[in-house]
């Protein structure tokens, strides 16, 4: 439907473009090149060229338009030209960039997608981490081919991964089961070495974990009585824990998690699980996917700092009291086993075959002629030294896994009915699409509606995935335990109340999209999404259990909305200081959607901000220089209204100056002095837009007031993390048909995601 | 009482010239530089770095009476420049050790991996591609999130290899599942072929900037190609042989560690089986001396408790004693026409000022090479950590103004 209209659009406005030119020229050189010219070249930029090479530069082009349009540019204090001329020019702009199909790079399957896909082609549930490298980040996401970096360390990655898991997968025997039992005799807990003792002990049969601070305790433990030597697994496999233990003097409950990793150097740990523990749990069983070397440890976190008491009295606080535990693996259910049966069908297949079979199960697309002979003759190599049709399969499937068949997203231009379901799966999935899927792509019916497919794929648990993976990006949940608690100054933290901060926003993701709820609840909300600890944390009613669960919140809390979580405002701040910047510049990117880098000629430093008043002067300097205010003047009142919740995200009244004293030479690293000063808050300040925000209400409200272009920049963030890659400014009839389309849904954040994938672009490479 | 000695205890070291064979050079590469000193490095880094007062000279200038720890190194005064007060300012947000993975890059984001490669891996990059390994890397122990130092171009991290016994099996040893690893680099080798026909045919049907993207596949292929080939080349040949016997030893001794990693490291050198090595000093809590209470970074952080910092001194002596001994092996072991000394730059660096506070910037490096004109100390507050890799590329040869942090180059040879 709107494809004519485009091609029409473009048609006309093309011709309109050769006549514009010499106009275009003389309007960058009136108002832009005495600042971008040969004399300065401010942002290191120049204007004083032919307007075909200006117009040629998707990026450039897509940078005027949006300066221009947001009345940025000319600056203030310069010649102002006149508003027709700007929209005349930006019309032609905008044209030219309508005109323009956005590059979407050639993208490789991220980490998290590999690791599903092989989930779901082979019922394998491996962790990948470790033997892929973790991917690039750029601009949010992940999934950004522009980021796809190959390097020979990836590629030796990819061979190495692919050789794992047909290793694992394609195995040539059985793998048999053992059973392994440990007592309190075997066990081994963490030993507080800053000050010299305390920490965990054996008490008769019980192995009692006190979970002391900055690192918690861990529990390793070992086949032989006597040595600390830890139990490592033998083989690859799926095993089976059974735990016998108990938490004390909690009220709530407490979390276990389970680690890999040396247990005696407590910060190389790996969490691969973490096992709720309520109020009067007797232990737990569990099932996990266990690499030949692995060591398991288990860790629990009572929140107790280390003092000096820890040396001399008994711990008083909440323990962890472990009995025993019973290791079982590598299980194995049916044999031969599924993926075996999905990669070798037959007993006996011809090397072009078997060939032919791997690679359409692994990608649903054949190979090309010109392609299979490298593959087949692999296969055939094999078949003549006698190997067994297994060992045929193995090498098979390395080298296809190793294979830009495999590695790469065959996107064409306009996408085929595969490639589609593809594109479906991996925004909805993070993995390859199912039979359902494949059958609705190829009976033609998803490119028509793809609405009764994306309803199931949402109610499928592995939409999960999505929820998961998307706001750990956006949000960059994963980011919120980088920066301490430092112990000294949040003695109260606890630990898995900072795991809880960086569940939150996923979990209120997942219950708009579960209830079909408005996305304006991201801005302002009259609930949060809280487990026990953050309840508590928030001095909201109690919540029992791990669960996260939606909690009204009373009359009188700030509390509500993305910038109200703790997760956000610990994020951005350092081990004990806020940072209104940061703050700042993360609302501007991730909920407006902006792009906001430093300006290309100028260095700047993190400045140090201890919440001193003199702090505030020297960041609002940012506002007078010209090159500075461009974005300080935007980012800078959203981050300073935040200045009344602390590093953790704990109101605050005023600053807490802190000063590290120097070392007392009686005291270890732990203790070290620190002293405390009371500073004002001073945080009222005044957008561009004239609004004055001066606290965590009038900024919601200032957002509130600015709701559209905030839903559009959540619903740009969907777009570019289901196309991989980022959105420009011919993206914007998709941005706003999709938004236009959940206005009367109340923007509702699963009518946009349908919208997003039935608009016409989504079959677009 | 000799403070060193008191923990040396073990080993008999590498007696004579112990090494018996050269590796060739890899004509089949056809990338044989020819020259008969080439440039090599040895990077040490010590996460805990050292008590300063008893290594840095008072004043700038020519070492005329050298604290107690530099005295360690008075065999190679001569061809020695320190620095110090040199800072890393990318590296100074954070508590604990997490910054020190930016130590050799003087630059660290951990969203970022663009400029992350590191100074050891810059230098391999320019003279590493004769050898058989490009570069070595070595740690001891666990490869902990913060001790992952050395970064390649693309910002990912090189394996840095962390058992004495893997690195002695690596350079020395036959491999006993030879047969089977020779099957496995022969696989790779058709599987190369087969993925790199394909993605050339792929190449055909792709727009610019994919056929881009795929270029960085096929380049990537071409290199672990290299790789592989280099491994299977070597595969063939027998191990170069050294009269060496690595002690196996289970407890984490520093001073154990340290003895073994140097001589593994010279051996490397020595028998060109690459020409950058980079090792790290153990720093963990596991690591303890026998005959020393008290761990290595237990002692560290002494809070200027005397007792402590007399313990912790005597690890650094034993360090630093480890370093002249390899330092003066090289002198004594002639590769070529010129001893493996003269070829080599020796690089030692902290990646804080003091463990005890745990600071960044304010911090020492040590720089051995041959052929300096001037050696001494020179106090350099606030100059970026980068000023010094710059210089050291330089004098590699780089073709770069530019590293890290840097907004200078030191001149290591003046």
């Amino acid at each position: 439907m709107r494809r004519p209209w485009t091609a029409l659009l473009t048609g006309f406005l093309l011709s309109g473009i050769l006549q514009a030119e010499p106009k275009l020229e003389r309007f960058f050189a009136q108002n832009c090149v005495k600042c971008h010219g040969p004399e300065k070249q401010k942002g290191k930029l120049r204007l004083d060229k032919p307007s075909g090479a200006i117009l040629g530069d998707k990026e450039l082009l897509e940078t005027i338009a949006t300066v221009l349009e947001a009345g940025e540019m000319p600056p203030e204090d310069a010649p102002q030209p006149k508003g027709e001329v700007v929209a005349e020019i930006l019309q032609t702009l905008q044209a030219r960039i309508l005109a323009q199909r956005p590059d979407n790079p050639l993208k490789r399957l991220t980490r998290a997608e590999y690791t599903h896909s092989m989930q779901d082609l082979f019922g394998i549930n491996f962790d990948l981490t470790g033997l892929l490298p973790p991917d690039h980040v750029e601009h949010g996401f992940d999934k950004f081919g522009e980021a796809h970096l190959m390097s020979p360390h990836q590629l030796m990655a990819y061979l190495k991964t692919a050789r794992f898991i047909a290793e694992r997968v394609l195995p040539d025997a059985k793998p048999q089961a053992t059973t392994w039992e440990f007592d309190a005799r075997h066990f081994h807990g963490s030993k507080n070495f800053a000050t010299g003792g305390g920490g965990d002990f054996r008490d008769g049969d019980d192995y009692v974990l006190t979970g002391f601070r900055p690192y918690r305790s861990n529990l390793h433990f070992s086949i032989d009585t006597e040595s600390h030597d830890q139990f490592v697994i033998p083989a690859f496999g799926l095993y089976r824990l059974d735990v016998k233990a108990y938490s004390e003097k909690s009220q709530e409950g407490e979390v276990i998690g389970i680690n890999l990793g040396d247990g005696r150097h407590p910060t190389s740990f790996r969490n691969i699980r973490r096992i709720p523990m309520p109020h009067g749990s007797k232990g737990f069983t569990t099932e996990l996917t266990l690499r030949t070397g692995d060591r398991l440890a288990f860790t629990f976190d009572s929140a107790r700092v280390p003092g000096r008491s820890l040396e001399k009295g008994k711990h008083k606080g909440p323990a962890m009291r472990f009995s025993h535990l019973r290791v079982t693996g590598p299980l194995i259910e049916t044999w031969p086993t599924e993926a075996m049966k999905a990669i070798l069908p037959k007993p006996k297949m011809n090397p072009a075959e078997l060939v032919d079979h791997i690679a359409l199960l692994l990608t649903q697309r054949p190979l090309a002629a010109e392609d299979q002979k490298a593959f087949v003759e692999i296969a055939r190599i094999q078949d003549k030294s006698g190997a067994s049709m297994t060992a045929t399969a193995r090498s098979v499937l390395i080298a296809l896994l190793t294979s830009p068949h495999f590695i790469y997203k065959a996107e064409s231009p306009e996408l085929t009915a595969v490639e589609r379901a593809h594109r479906l799966s991996y925004f909805l999935w993070n993995s390859v699409p199912d039979a359902n899927l494949l059958n609705a792509a190829r009976s033609g019916a998803l490119a028509k509606d793809p609405s009764i497919q994306v309803e199931r794929m949402l109610k499928d648990a592995k939409s999960s995935r999505f929820v998961e993976d998307f706001t750990r990006q956006w949000l960059q949940r994963d980011k919120v335990d980088d920066f301490g608690p430092d112990v000294r100054v949040f003695k109260n933290v606890r630990r898995m109340t900072v795991d809880s901060m960086g569940r939150e926003g996923r979990e209120l993701f997942r219950y708009l999209l579960e209830k079909d709820l408005g996305m304006e609840h991201f801005i302002d909300s009259d609930f949060v999404m809280a487990n026990d600890r953050l309840a508590r944390f928030y001095g909201l009613p109690a919540v029992k259990g791990d669960a996260f669960v939606p909690v009204k919140l009373p009359a009188k809390s700030e509390r509500g909305g993305l910038v109200a979580q703790a997760g956000f405002l610990k994020l951005t701040s350092t081990d004990f200081a806020t940072s209104p910047i940061h703050r700042g510049s993360w609302i501007l990117k991730n909920l407006y959607n902006e792009r906001i880098e430093p300006p290309a000629d100028i260095l700047i430093n993190e400045p140090d901000i201890r919440g001193t008043t003199t702090i505030r002067e020297a960041i609002l300097k940012h506002q007078q220089l010209e090159s500075c205010s461009r974005c300080h003047s935007k980012i800078d009142p959203l981050g300073f209204a935040l200045e009344y919740y602390d590093p953790v995200g704990r109101k605050r009244n005023e600053y807490r100056h802190v000063e590290e004293l120097p070392a007392d030479p009686e005291q270890t690293m732990f203790t070290k002095k620190i002293k405390f000063t009371k500073v004002p808050i001073e945080a009222a300040m005044t957008l561009p837009n004239g609004r004055e925000v001066r606290d965590l209400p009038t900024l919601k409200t200032a957002l509130m007031a600015d709701k559209k272009r905030i839903i559009k920049g959540i619903i740009g963030k969907l777009m570019s993390y289901a196309y991989g890659r980022e959105l420009t400014l011919a993206d914007r009839p998709h941005l706003e048909a999709v938004y236009e389309s959940t206005a009367d849904k109340d923007f509702s954040l699963r009518a946009a995601i349908h919208a997003i994938a039935a608009h016409p672009a989504f079959g677009r490479k | 009482m000799n403070l060193s000695g008191g923990i040396t205890k073990r080993r008999t070291f590498l007696k004579g010239a112990g090494v018996a064979l050269l590796l060739p050079r890899m004509e089949s590469l056809g990338q044989v530089s020819e020259s008969n000193s080439p440039r090599r490095l040895l990077t040490i880094v010590n996460h805990l770095s050292f008590y300063q007062p008893e290594l840095i000279p008072k004043t700038d200038g020519a070492f005329e009476n050298p604290p107690p720890l530099l005295a360690e190194l008075s065999d190679h005064l001569k061809h020695l420049k320190i620095f110090s007060g040199l800072d890393n300012p990318a590296v100074q947000n954070g508590f604990g050790h997490t910054p020190c993975v930016g130590i050799l890059s003087g630059y660290f984001n951990k969203l970022h991996r663009k400029n992350r490669l590191s100074v050891d891996q810059a230098v391999a990059d320019l003279i590493g591609v004769d050898t058989r390994f490009k570069s070595l890397v070595f740690q001891a122990g666990e490869n902990l999130n913060f001790s992952q130092i050395s970064w390649d171009k693309h910002g990912l991290p090189v394996h840095q290899i962390d058992s004495p016994r893997k690195i002695f099996n690596l350079l020395f040893q036959v491999d006993e599942n030879e047969k089977a690893q020779r099957q496995v680099l022969a696989e790779d080798r058709s599987i190369l072929d087969a993925v790199s026909a394909q993605a050339k045919s792929m190449e055909k049907h792709l727009n610019s900037t994919d056929r881009a993207k795929m270029d960085e596949y096929l380049t990537s292929v071409r290199e672990v190609e290299q790789t592989v080939k280099r491994r299977a080349y070597w595969a063939e040949r027998s191990k170069p042989s050294v009269d060496y016997e690595l002690e196996d030893f289970d407890r984490k001794s520093v001073d154990d560690y340290v003895a073994t990693l140097l001589e593994l490291a010279v051996l490397a050198l020595q028998t060109d089986s690459t020409r950058a090595v980079t090792v790290q000093i153990p720093f963990w809590e596991g690591f303890k001396e026998a005959s020393l209470s008290g761990n290595y970074h237990d002692l560290s952080h002494h809070g200027q408790k005397k007792e402590k910092i007399d313990k912790l001194l005597m690890l650094e002596h034993a360090i630093l004693k480890r370093i002249n001994d390899s330092l003066n092996t090289m002198k004594a072991r002639q590769v070529g026409n010129s001893s493996l000394f003269e070829q080599t730059t020796t690089l030692l660096t902290a990646s804080m000022g003091s463990a005890n506070s745990h600071n960044f910037d304010d911090l020492p490096a040590l720089v051995f090479d041959g052929r300096m004109k001037t050696s001494g100390h020179w106090h350099r507050q606030d100059v970026p950590m980068s000023n010094l890799y710059l210089g050291l590329l330089q004098q590699f040869g780089a073709q770069r103004d530019h590293f890290g942090e840097s907004n200078g180059a030191l001149d290591l040879l003046a």
